[in-house]
């Protein structure tokens, strides 16, 4: 793709600016089962997101086949689209901003074929060691990913930057009696010479055998704590009431919230996409736009809403360089990254000491489906474990903790220390609330 | 798509090694999305995909990948790493391909990228201004419209070359409503494997009609009971409730490795008497139908479940060499990027016996669930759940007033038994389904059926 090409044939055509994105990803996976590699992928694709202001609307289109002979007629289809946009929120592309740029170490050795099938081996035959109960090792998989986004425009941007990752997954299924349970466990992996397999197994096995004997409890209100994990899926599938797109469009429960009191007053969150504790740093979004540490809300006060350029000129606001893509294939929306419910001061099992008496959650499960993002009410299968006396007590399973998320967040008791950050670009610690409705028996 | 000189040479490339099975599947893909604000077009996209997997089986491993550049040299040098994988050997392959015609069992009628944008933008307008004229509680409406056109091509070292043009749409409307403090929403979102003559039967006004009609329910609703108690769930995506329970877990994709609640259960009975059930990826113009799956068989029609008996699995061709039996043409993948496995197509309950009515009989307090979102499942413990989007309270077997904020929880390997009526009509509705092959095109469906007993999770403890 001859970039400057394009980008002069897009403004002989009357953009007043264009952008080329692209991502170019590499990826290996491994999988391995019953100690033999059961499956290798490897694959390296080139992704380029084409945008443009064409008469005040900004029009947008991915292509996987940016060859040159392919550019009158994609740049021909922005012109339609545009023609046909009638929102008058277009968003801008950009001039160069500077930043006070930060730089993360990549820390990941890349492992050969022999050590990930020796440490697999390894796993496997930990697992069956670990306990007569583990009768399969369902997953083990190996990925690793590297890969580089490049966004250049007509008004001399030109934005680079680069990651790499690398993570083990297992899965392990347990028996007893007719009683089948699973577990995941995902680990990041830097150096395989270095990685812990007796605590990976012990993780994952532990996680499976202590839901044996799960049972369901009678439906009551109950104290709980949503251990970090659940609470990092909780919050990520309530994120977008931050988006200042939604609040813009009125369809956030936040709209004429700002400055006003939401959450508890021990409830702070933060959005700093420079966070060197995460996995994935960004000096700029994905408009080129520089990225910065916003307080979202401080203790319990909404604070700053996020914005991309367009959410930004809908409610003549400046951008928080929060214009993210989900894929170089989606248009730009507005995405937290690298945010954070601020922990507190205790450790988990200081928390368990202070409820005393309820019900610590460790895992969600179908949040795809079983939120409303606009009244924030939610239903949701969940499964964890009772606790009596500050101590953990029988596991839970087949239950549903119900509730709206406005409410609950307005009734934390206490913020564990507990705070993790893993592969996702949001991260909490476990929460302690005085009450959420459980459905059971 | 790649000339068949190229792919027979790519193939006998990938057949000199230890692979007793090559297979090369391309992807062509244009996708346009439409999405309009209360009457303001907000956005329009299109993406085009475009790409190549390539498949080696050795055995029970699979080697697989894929790139979207399909000049010599990278396919080339993709088919020696993966036979690196494998074990390279030059047995002098030769693979000759013949190329599989037949009729296309989905025709279209009105192409999308035949239509202009302003055009197919004017049926949201359709659904918008239908939405907002249901009640001045509407204060706004979301929708979007979705349409794709999807060119494959597979051939494999078996000397098998055949394509496929799969086109659907569909329009997705989120209506919301307001009254004092409450916020609420409702939406609709039907669609189908075919062109823009979808909506001259499912009228774009209709849609917007019953999110609105969904936004208002909920807005007057009350909070839902929660416990076990007898729910009566409604026909079309309520066949959710089979997808999440039972479906999943008779793909082959967990069964093979015997990591399923049905694994070996084949002859047996899983269900009560009054439950059969189907997977028919052949339905004209369906949206979760084929001309062929992804690895180039013909679509079929699937008897999972018969008067109770388990009488068939869903099964690619890699789960099927472990499970030694037949692919049932049930491999599917979202795109190049991923390496197909056994999946749904139009999957749902079988028409009944009991009236609608009958259904509610004797039930002194229950959950009359009218429409379903969606749900997840965990095939090896079974257990599932899925989100009830309009709900009603059941007491002394009427239908009083509506609740919110409800799911419904249970294992499947218990669920299916506690089916105890199943109605006449059957309804479909559409889904996209998320697994291991990535995001598909997929119908539930079922007549309306009672459940016995199943947990509901709700806010309102009594």
């Amino acid at each position: 793709m001859n970039k400057q090409k394009w980008i002069d044939y897009a403004l002989s055509k009357g953009f007043d600016s264009f952008e080329i994105y692209q991502n170019d990803l590499e990826e290996k996976n491994v999988t391995y089962y019953e100690r033999e590699m059961e499956s290798y992928v490897k694959s390296h694709v080139l992704g380029t997101a084409l945008r443009g202001l064409y008469r005040g609307k900004m029009t947008s289109i991915s292509t996987e086949d940016a060859s040159d002979a392919n550019m009158e007629k994609l740049i021909g289809t922005m012109i339609e689209q545009a023609e046909a946009t009638t929102s008058a929120d277009s968003g801008i592309i950009l001039e160069p901003m500077t930043t006070e740029e930060v730089a993360k170490e990549n820390r990941f050795v890349r492992p050969d074929a022999a050590s990930i099938d020796k440490t697999f081996k390894e796993i496997e035959d930990k697992f069956h060691a670990y306990d007569e109960r583990v009768f399969q090792v369902t997953d083990l998989f190996y990925t690793e990913q590297a890969s580089s986004r490049e966004i250049s425009n007509s008004r001399d941007m030109h934005v680079r930057d680069a990651s790499q990752a690398q993570a083990i997954i297992a899965g392990v299924a347990v028996k007893e009696g007719d009683e089948i349970k699973n577990s995941f466990n995902v680990e990041l992996l830097y150096d395989i010479r270095d990685f812990d397999t007796d605590a990976f197994v012990k993780k994952a096995a532990d996680k499976a055998l202590n839901k044996l004997h799960a049972s369901s409890i009678p439906s009551g209100t109950y104290p709980v704590i949503i251990e970090k994990d659940a609470m990092t899926s909780l919050f990520t599938a309530f994120s977008g009431i931050f988006s200042g797109d939604l609040i813009g469009k009125g369809i956030s429960p936040l709209k004429d919230k700002l400055n006003e009191k939401i959450f508890a007053d021990n409830v702070s969150i933060i959005d700093d996409p420079k966070n060197t504790d995460a996995l994935v740093i960004c000096n700029y979004d994905d408009e080129g736009y520089p990225t910065s540490k916003k307080t979202l809300v401080d203790h319990g006060t909404f604070q700053t809403m996020l914005h991309s350029t367009s959410s930004a000129m809908r409610m003549q606001m400046e951008s928080t360089g929060n214009g993210f893509k989900q894929g170089y294939d989606s248009p730009v929306g507005v995405r937290p990254h690298n945010c954070y419910i601020v922990p507190g001061a205790k450790s988990f099992d200081e928390l368990l000491e202070e409820m005393k008496e309820g019900l610590v959650i460790e895992g969600f499960q179908g949040l795809h489906a079983g939120i409303n993002l606009a009244s924030t009410d939610f239903s949701l299968q969940c499964s964890g474990y009772c606790v009596r006396d500050g101590k953990r007590d029988k596991s839970v399973t087949l239950i549903t903790a119900a509730g709206n998320f406005l409410e609950l967040m307005k009734n934390v008791r206490d913020i564990g220390g507990d705070l993790e950050w893993k592969t996702q670009p949001i991260a909490c610690p476990s929460i302690l609330f005085e009450g959420i409705a459980i459905s059971g028996e | 798509m790649l000339e068949k000189k190229k792919l027979e040479q790519y193939l006998s490339r990938c057949m000199d090694s230890h692979a007793d099975f090559a297979e090369i599947y391309e992807e062509k893909e244009l996708s346009e999305t439409i999405n309009m604000l209360n009457g303001s077009v907000e956005n329009i996209f299109t993406k085009n995909t475009f790409g190549v997997g390539i498949r080696l089986y050795k055995g029970l491993q699979a080697v697989y990948g894929y790139a979207n550049e399909t000049d010599e040299k990278t396919l080339t040098d993709l088919i020696d790493d993966l036979r690196d994988a494998l074990g390279k050997e030059e047995k002098g392959s030769d693979v000759a391909l013949q190329r599989v015609e037949y009729e296309n069992r989905h025709p279209v009628k009105i192409r999308f990228d035949e239509v202009s944008l302003a055009d197919k933008a004017s049926l949201l307008q359709r659904a918008n201004d239908a939405a907002k004229a249901v009640d001045e509680r509407i204060v706004k409406v979301d929708g979007t419209l979705l349409n794709v056109r999807q060119e494959v091509q597979i051939s494999n070292s078996e000397g098998r070359l055949i394509s496929d043009t799969r086109v659907r749409t569909r329009m997705m409307v989120t209506a919301y409503s307001q009254e004092g403090n409450s916020f609420q929403s409702g939406k609709d979102s039907p669609g189908g494997g075919m062109g823009l003559e979808f909506y001259e039967t499912v009228r774009p006004e209709e849609i917007g009609k019953e999110a609105a009609r969904v936004a208002l329910v909920n807005l007057v609703a009350k909070d839902c009971p929660s416990g076990k108690m007898p729910v009566v769930i409604d026909s079309g995506f309520g066949g959710v409730i089979f997808h999440e329970a039972c479906g999943h877990a008779l793909e082959a994709t967990s069964v093979a490795k015997n990591q399923s609640v049905f694994s070996g259960k084949f002859g047996q009975k899983i269900a009560s008497d009054v439950v059969s059930a189907v997977d028919d990826g052949t339905i004209p113009n369906a949206w979760g139908s084929q001309n062929i799956d992804d690895e180039g068989n013909f679509q079929k029609k699937r008897v999972l479940i018969k008067d109770g008996i388990l009488t068939s699995y869903m099964v690619d061709r890699l789960n099927g060499r472990r499970m030694n039996t037949e692919s049932t043409s049930s491999s599917r993948r979202q795109s190049y990027m991923y390496e197909p496995t056994s999946r749904m197509s139009n999957t749902f309950i079988c028409e009944g016996t009991s009236e609608f009515e009958e259904l509610f009989e004797g039930i002194e307090k229950g959950l009359y669930a009218a429409k379903m979102g969606g749900g997840s499942v965990n095939p090896q413990t079974g257990e599932f759940n899925f989100a009830v989007l309009e709900g009603y309270m059941i007491e002394n077997g009427k239908i009083t007033y509506p609740v919110r904020g409800a799911s419904l929880i249970g294992k499947g390997n218990e669920i299916l038994f506690d089916i105890e009526k199943v109605g006449k009509t059957v309804k479909r509705g559409q889904g996209m389904c998320g697994s291991m092959s990535g995001s598909i095109p997929t119908d539930v469906g079922q007549p309306p059926i009672k459940v016995r007993s199943i947990i509901v999770g709700g806010t309102a403890n009594e």
